[in-house]
């Protein structure tokens, strides 16, 4: 790949750049009324966006070889970047309503979709350290930063310990893999691995330790255990952020290492990585049906589809091991499995922040986080426009037709039966199963049930538009997915298989 | 005696199992951050030794970089720690109980 000039590095300096003014303007700036500094953020996020459009577009490396521009690394942007839109419209929206005014979670928010950027384009193993914890360290601070609040705090707390003990492992998985090819840059170590013995203990030992590293970052289990008390503590804009930018930053980065390691981790650990995926899905359904908090039955969701979201993975290696059918090489193979993934990941995104973006709304009215199932009662004839936006949204996750949902997973299981993975398929179906009856719960509760004295409400408009927005995207996106399936398909086709 | 690489293999090796034993064991926040740090050294002590080996200084500036992000993690998790001993007066973990359920 050529090497490219500055210029393809202009979005990445404009939200690092954004992120130090926006933190400059709320310290100097006296006259500041509360929503400027959610503009700010906002303007800076479009014009990266912008810039990434009009900017650079060719395929290269930047910085001597430390990061990968192009179609890959633009998605994400855009995706990150997008994320990051609507969680400041939801951050605004509250603040100015209960003056629960945390100026500080702007430039946090820029510095988080920094990290995300510098990692899904990382293409040394210190740009990936630096992009994770940049993304990481940000995103302890946003979720334990509430001050006053001890559950804010002890969700930060957790995080942060649990984060720091796995990035231990990651490091010690990458210091290995240093040992054995002597370089920190994939091109390298990948080079290295053709080359040499291939599976040498420090090989298997040093991929194995970074698989746990972003195994927590993706909340896989057993590394899951620090999701359902951290997005039950975090503020519900910050959850939202969390489920659907963190998680799709794990897998940015987690694809491109598997595209780049493939043969490693397909001969040694690909049967432990099934045996993980298949538990993370079945526990991730499993203990959401007994949650009685919306926020911790979204997180336990949410393991379950980086199970789904695993499988694809999953598909994607299969060929090396001569597992999948022999019509399908290893090109073809990808190309499916990697695009269907990407959709995932918008379509995941895309119905989680509009759930999410519901919960906060109710949260904004008294100050407390809207989190307890049964008091969702009647808010279909309380709020309409937000119960049916939350309907869509649960139904979508569901993987109930016509909504996006349902086309994410049916992308990612075709892929997985091409692969030859059938019995993988098939427990992913069951557990896709399972997983509509809590999400019917929640839908029964706000339609059926009477409201109550103590039922939710919430009035703050803009963040109920960009929701209702983000449900019709979700309807949308579900009739016609062909134009953004075919957008990851392209993305896809870029990475060296 | 001559140190080889495998003594410094060992010795990271043995400090990484240390600060992941004390992590899993001790309750105390404060020495359960201490021993990520200690985790954190072993990783250096690897780098070093295969820089030397390889001749390359690529694990060196890694190196630096992990002193760098260990220092800013640190910083945040004495923060919010200091906030949860202001409303709690402890800091042991298991009295961590507010997301319980």
């Amino acid at each position: 790949m050529p090497e490219l000039g500055g210029a393809a590095l202009w979005p990445y300096l404009i939200v690092g750049g954004g992120g130090l003014l926006v933190m400059v303007v709320d310290s100097f700036v006296r006259t500041l009324k509360k929503d400027h500094l959610s503009y700010l953020t906002m303007f800076v996020l479009i014009a990266a966006i912008a810039v990434q459009i009009a900017g650079e577009t060719r395929e290269g490396t930047v910085l001597h070889g430390m990061l990968v521009t192009g179609a890959y690394a633009r998605f994400f942007n855009f995706l990150f970047a997008g994320i990051g839109v609507v969680t400041t419209i939801f951050a605004g929206g509250i603040f100015d309503r209960d003056g629960r005014h945390r100026p500080e979670v702007y430039p946090l928010l820029l510095f988080t979709v920094l990290g995300m950027m510098v990692l899904a384009a990382a293409n040394d193993l210190m740009t990936l350290f630096l992009g994770l914890e940049t993304m990481s360290l940000a995103t302890y601070v946003l979720a334990g930063g509430v001050r006053g609040d001890v559950r804010s705090s002890e969700a930060g707390f957790k995080y942060l310990v649990l984060g720091g003990f796995s990035s231990a492992f990651l490091l010690m998985g990458m210091a290995l893999l240093y040992g054995f090819a002597g370089d920190t840059g994939f091109a390298g170590i990948s080079a290295a691995m053709t080359q040499g013995e291939p599976d040498t203990i420090l090989v298997t030992l040093g991929m194995g330790l970074m698989l746990v590293g972003f195994g927590f970052k993706v909340a896989l289990v057993p590394f899951h255990m620090w999701t359902p008390d951290v997005y039950d503590g975090a503020p519900a804009y910050i959850t939202g952020f969390m489920a659907t930018a963190v998680k799709a930053a794990g897998f940015a980065i987690l694809l491109r290492w598997v595209v780049l390691m493939q043969p490693q981790l397909a001969f040694v650990w690909y049967p432990v990585l099934a045996v993980l995926a298949v538990l993370t899905m079945s526990v991730g359904n499993v203990v959401a049906i007994v949650q009685s908090n919306i926020k911790r039955m979204l997180a336990w969701s949410s393991i379950a589809h980086a199970g789904y979201l695993f499988l694809g993975l999953l598909a994607l290696m299969s060929p090396a091991r001569g597992g999948s059918d022999a019509m399908m090489r290893t090109r073809e193979m990808g190309e499916a499995a990697g695009s269907g993934l990407l959709f995932y990941l918008i379509a995941y995104s895309v119905m989680n922040l509009a759930a999410f973006g519901v919960v906060n709304v109710l949260s904004s009215e008294r100050g407390k986080e809207a989190d307890d199932i049964n008091r969702y009662a009647g808010l279909s004839r309380r709020r309409p426009v937000a119960a049916a936006v939350l309907a869509v949204a649960l139904l979508s996750l569901a993987g109930i037709p016509p909504f996006v949902g349902f086309m994410a997973k049916f992308y990612v299981f075709a892929a997985v039966v091409r692969a030859g993975l059938v019995p993988l398929a098939i427990i992913g179906v069951i557990n896709s199963l399972v997983s509509v009856y809590y999400y019917l719960r929640v839908i029964v509760v706000m339609y059926m049930n009477e409201p109550a004295e103590d039922s939710y409400d919430g009035t703050e408009w803009v963040s109920f538009v960009t929701a209702g927005a983000l449900a019709l995207l979700v309807i949308y996106l579900g009739v016609r997915p062909d134009a953004f399936h075919h957008a990851a398909e392209v993305v896809v086709r870029q990475l060296p298989f | 005696m001559e140190v080889t690489l495998t003594h410094y293999l060992v010795l990271a090796t043995l400090l990484f199992l240390t600060g992941m034993t004390g992590f899993v064991v001790r309750r105390n926040a404060i020495v359960m951050l201490m021993c990520v740090e200690l985790m954190l050294c072993a990783v250096n002590i690897v780098f070093v030794a295969f820089s030397r080996l390889h001749g390359d200084g690529g694990g060196h500036v890694f190196v630096l970089m992990n002193f760098a992000v260990a220092a800013a993690e640190a910083a945040i998790g004495l923060a919010i720690l200091v906030e949860i001993f202001r409303r709690r007066r402890t800091v042991d973990v298991d009295d961590l109980k507010a997301l319980m359920e």
